[in-house]
């Protein structure tokens, strides 16, 4: 690397620059099968003009830069590919403004979804937080990444909460999108031209722009909710349910666990783990748990809002009846058999956190994470527990979660493999099964539209004027392709 | 005095030959009365003043009509060949330049590829080629209980192809966004003739279903250029549910021929089935704004708009009836309208109209309802279908439309400063047409853009007679004072008068976002590496920009001095 440390110092201070073997060691690698690769050096940034100054002098010297907040993506997207500066942002962690009018925060990357959930709920507040997504998590980069948050059943509220940015872009140049766009307040994400560019930074997982600012729409905190929980014997069965009820909008939240998931959320012997790989341990409530449930439970939440909540709630709770009739599965305030199931699924809404607690049970989960119309849900899962017996990985093992996205036009999936963290047969062997699992599941209508780590080649193979588009987007914006290099289809 | 003449140009004959060779001699003519068709836009300022100059410019050389992806791939790729500039056309309705080049220019019309290919209710898509229009979709989808969730204020018969690369503003953008939120996919021949793909359906066997392709999402590079990237020959858009029944209603007068359209009962048509519309007056615009923001955050209804001198245009069966009322203030000045649908069931409906209720009587207005101004509600008819399927606008441009001031952000802010900046802009050089002291003697039209209220567009506009270049002149004057106005204040980059287009503000005024520009001529230079498509329209190319005519530089220019901003430096 021809960057000096020294050079690096000069921007960041004496002591904000790391190259020490444990501190390489942990950038290098995180709980996914993306192999590991040192850095040759950390730095922490605490402002743009750092995070521009560092950008500015790494064209100059063609060195990579990776950026990182949280290091909580957990599918490699920080591992750096070719060494380079590793550009932390954790301190870059101030909640700029509230907008209590109208409903919008700007952040820094290093603002996690803890602190802001914690610093909105006091002024009863609300960020849309997608399920399982660690507390530590960057929100920025979350959004930025497109996680898919719990109310994103619902057109409206779920899948369109980003409103406007600012970036660093590969020349170092600070670029803004949305109303922000001009220099002035933000408030829109329409920019210049009316286009909605930040959309060209979302999912490239640091490598045509690293974004320092984010503006999103929070919501208040619904004072009134309504839970249903509608058990069903097979997938098929939920996402027929859960077509029916969002094709009449009804609900905001909703989602599909099986019985796998379920149990590791509620079980009582179990924490949840704030490092990822976790360590593994055994919960006798959550062997009890899971099988004991019902093999699916669909959760719907119906929201109040801040009218006539009653009312609302009254109407929908009808209309929900009426669709579970139809498709004869019962309608539950509770579940039997989880005593407090209803309070702990309202608490997940804020804090949906509690399924993390599946790290628990091997200490790595590998999931196989993508989108695809609801209808092929089923089909999908079938192929999964087919390859995992080939495999002789035990199908009860998987662990399996499906949000409907735009009411029911496709579902996010997490269909989870868990294995030992530690190098190993048996976490070989579950690499083997994800790693067919991913290209069968590809092959039938899987669509990995994140493609971290050992997906970007599936996918874009499959997709060669995409691509060639996207080095052509690349190379335009990165000519000495400093940013997170290696990653997606910019090898 | 010698008469001047306007001879267009031809293309060389090779090129004919070889265009002629793609799509048969049948869908190719350089007959003068042909391209004269095509030379000015149906709102058109600029090709108006062309005209009245005789200013053969926006006359293109030739026009072809392509019958499929494939052809008009390979028509680009020989415009690329010869190094011909070339302006993709649906159905004229653009609001700004056409080809602004003294090049021969081949104006490439898809009206040929005119089907909705198909709507898929499991992912609850439709497919649509680059002629389909709004009316088309929501006939075939809402047979199915969808709809596509919107029309614009135009028409209906704008084609959802050229929109994609626009924005699409609908009436119901409070609920379902613009058009641009609600593109699954679009095919597009880059002006360089190759083929990209967008969404889920860039990967192989994929279905239609997702609108990020993997990674980073290239549609967002077309959404905005205008038609500069390349042309959209199919587009999938979403669909929502639909409570509304197979058809629309029809007016129980039936619907009007050319000897009676003047007749206001044909366009009484109801509400569709299992949808509402609730109009309230205002006393004054704060009490507007007010409700406006409420009822915003109580996240209800499909559309919630205001609406000021827009109501005379639009619902006024002739230009005197226009007048009458502008002069008379025959409709209420400060108001709002929310269109409420029962997707959930019918008791959704008198949940959301009761918490309006709720909201008017907290904060003051009076419901256009029963005997209380039953003219006015008469009037308003047009509005039942409109809100849906709309139609009627398009009687605004019996005089020329001549740009706009469009700002986005929180209500209060856009419609305060939508007011100031235009009150400016007329006050310094008068209006053109008395329907353009809209939003300054009564409230700017205000579109909701997100459920909860959160951003809105707000819209002045100018609509000379198009016969007097001089008022064409001062009303594109009024809306650069406006942007200028708006620039130099850091408002945000909303401000896009000339129609949607931001050219020649993103390179004259470089505040909007300040190296945009650079990155969109970066973009635009990536999809059209020659420089030929859509030539002047959106995002200058390096030689566009030293074209630029030095009078209108010079204008430009004064305004910024005026504002206090620095003359740019060719």
């Amino acid at each position: 690397m021809a960057v000096q440390k020294s050079d690096i110092e000069k921007i960041v201070g004496q002591g904000n620059v790391l190259d020490d073997e444990a501190t390489l060691a942990a950038y290098s690698k995180d709980q996914s099968f993306v192999s590991a690769r040192r850095p040759d050096l950390v730095a922490y940034v605490e402002n743009g003009e750092q995070v521009q100054a560092i950008i500015l002098k790494a064209n100059e010297t063609k060195t990579p830069v990776i950026p990182y907040s949280s290091g909580m993506n957990l599918h490699g997207a920080t591992i750096p590919d070719q060494g380079g500066i590793m550009l932390d942002m954790s301190r870059m962690n101030k909640i700029i403004s509230i907008d209590e009018e109208n409903w919008y925060v700007i952040v820094e990357p290093g603002v996690t979804y803890q602190q802001l959930q914690d610093n909105l709920t006091e002024k009863g507040l609300r960020i849309m937080v997608p399920f399982g997504t660690p507390p530590q998590r960057s929100v920025l980069t979350s959004y930025l990444e497109r996680d898919p948050v719990m109310a994103a059943p619902s057109f409206e509220h779920g899948n369109y909460l980003i409103m406007d940015t600012e970036l660093v872009l590969p020349n170092g140049e600070i670029f803004r999108t949305g109303n922000w766009a001009s220099g002035g307040d933000p408030g829109a994400p329409s920019g210049p031209i009316r286009n909605t560019l930040f959309r060209m930074f979302t999912a490239a997982q640091g490598t045509l722009g690293i974004m320092i600012k984010m503006v999103l729409q929070v919501e208040p905190i619904q004072k009134h909710q309504q839970l249903f929980f509608i058990p069903c014997n097979t997938l098929e069965e939920a996402t027929g349910a859960v077509k029916a009820m969002q094709l009449r909008e009804i609900g905001t939240e909703c989602l599909i666990l099986n019985s796998f998931n379920l149990a590791a959320m509620c079980a009582d012997g179990w924490n949840i783990p704030e490092q990822f790989p976790a360590e593994a341990s055994t919960s006798a409530d959550f062997e009890a748990m899971r099988k004991e449930l019902p093999p699916w439970v669909i959760t719907v939440c119906i929201n109040g809002n801040i009218r006539r909540a009653e009312e609302k709630i009254a109407y929908e709770s009808e209309a929900l009846k009426e669709v579970c009739d139809s498709v004869n599965l019962p309608l539950l305030e509770n579940l039997p058999n989880v005593p407090g199931a209803d309070i702990m699924m309202k608490n997940e809404l804020l804090r949906p956190w509690s399924i993390l607690k599946k790290f628990n049970y091997k200490g790595s989960v590998n999931d196989l994470t993508f989108k695809a119309p609801l209808k092929k849900a089923a089909e999908l899962e079938k192929r999964l527990q087919e390859l995992a017996g080939k495999h002789g990985y035990s199908t009860g093992d998987i662990g399996m979660f499906l949000l409907p996205l735009e009411r029911g036009r496709a579902v996010h999936c997490e269909f989870d493999l868990h294995s030992p963290a530690e190098c190993g047969d048996a976490r070989h062997a579950v690499k083997a099964l994800w790693l067919e699992a991913s290209a069968d599941l590809l092959n039938n209508g899987a669509y990995f539209d994140r493609p971290y780590g050992a997906w970007a080649d599936m996918i874009y193979a499959r997709a060669a004027n995409y691509t060639q588009m996207l080095r052509k987007l690349k190379a335009d914006t990165d000519p000495n392709n400093i940013l997170n290099p290696g990653k997606l289809c910019f090898t | 005095m010698e008469k001047k003449k306007c001879v267009p140009n031809r293309l060389p004959p090779e090129v004919y030959t070889a265009l002629e060779d793609i799509v048969g001699s049948e869908w190719i003519s350089e007959d003068r009365a042909v391209v004269e068709c095509y030379s000015k836009f149906s709102v058109d300022s600029g090709g108006t003043l062309k005209k009245h100059a005789k200013d053969p410019s926006n006359i293109p050389a030739c026009i072809i009509l392509p019958g499929s992806t494939e052809e008009v791939q390979a028509i680009v790729r020989v415009c690329n060949r010869y190094k011909i500039k070339f302006i993709p056309f649906t159905n004229g309705m653009i609001t700004f330049n056409g080809p602004t080049t003294p090049e021969p220019t081949l104006c490439i019309h898809v009206s040929r590829m005119n089907k909705v290919l198909d709507i898929d209710e499991d992912t609850m898509t439709a497919r649509v080629q680059a002629y389909g229009d709004y009316a088309q979709v929501q006939a075939d989808a809402m047979k199915v209980g969808l709809w596509n969730g919107g029309t614009p204020l135009a028409t209906t018969l704008c084609k959802l192809s050229s929109q994609s690369a626009f924005a699409g503003v609908w009436q119901t953008d409070h609920k379902y966004g613009t058009l641009s939120r609600n593109i699954v996919s679009i095919k597009l021949v880059t002006a360089a003739g190759d083929i990209l793909v967008t969404g889920s359906d860039s990967v192989s066997g994929m279905d239609t279903f997702w609108e990020y392709g993997p990674g980073p999402d290239l549609f967002s590079l077309v959404r905005g250029s205008g038609g500069t990237t390349g042309i959209v020959t199919e587009v999938v858009v979403k669909l929502h549910a639909w409570p509304g029944g197979e058809e629309l209603p029809e007016p129980p007068a039936g619907r009007p021929c050319i000897q009676t359209y003047m007749d206001a009962k044909h366009d009484t048509a109801p509400f569709p089935k299992r949808y509402k519309l609730l109009w309230v007056e205002f006393e004054d615009f704060e009490t507007e704004l007010k409700a406006l923001r409420e009822i915003g955050h109580a996240a209800i209804g499909q559309g919630l708009n205001a609406t000021g001198v827009y109501n005379a245009y639009y619902c006024s069966q002739t230009q005197d009836m226009t007048l009458d009322r502008v002069e008379n203030k025959f409709f209420p000045p400060y108001n709002c309208y929310v269109i409420i649908g029962g997707v959930v069931s019918e008791k959704q409906i008198e949940h959301e109209e009761n918490i309006v209720r709720d909201i008017i009587a907290e904060v003051g207005g009076t419901f256009l309802e029963g005997d209380y101004k039953s003219d006015v509600q008469y009037a308003l008819a047009p509005w039942n279908l409109d809100c849906i399927r709309h139609v009627t606008g398009y009687r605004m441009n019996r005089h020329a439309y001549c740009g706009s001031n469009i700002l986005g952000g929180p209500v209060d802010t856009v419609a305060r400063k939508t007011r100031q900046v235009w009150s400016k802009a007329i006050d310094t050089f008068g209006e053109t047409y008395v329907t353009d002291r809209g939003g300054m003697d009564d409230t700017p039209f205000l579109y909701s853009s997100n459920h909860s209220g959160r951003y809105w567009l707000t819209e002045a506009d100018v609509y000379p007679d198009m016969t007097k270049p001089e008022l064409l002149q001062k009303g594109q004057a009024l809306v650069a004072c406006g942007i200028v106005n708006t620039i130099a204040d850091k408002f945000g980059p909303g401000a896009n008068g000339l129609g949607v287009s931001i050219e020649p503000i993103t390179s004259f005024m470089p505040e909007v976002g300040p190296n945009a520009h650079m990155l969109f001529r970066g973009i635009r230079d990536m999809f059209d590496p020659n420089g030929l498509c859509a030539p002047g329209r959106q995002i200058f190319t390096k030689e566009e920009y030293e074209a630029f005519p030095e009078e209108a530089a010079a204008g430009l220019n004064k305004l910024r001095q005026m504002h206090g901003l620095d003359p740019i430096q060719r």
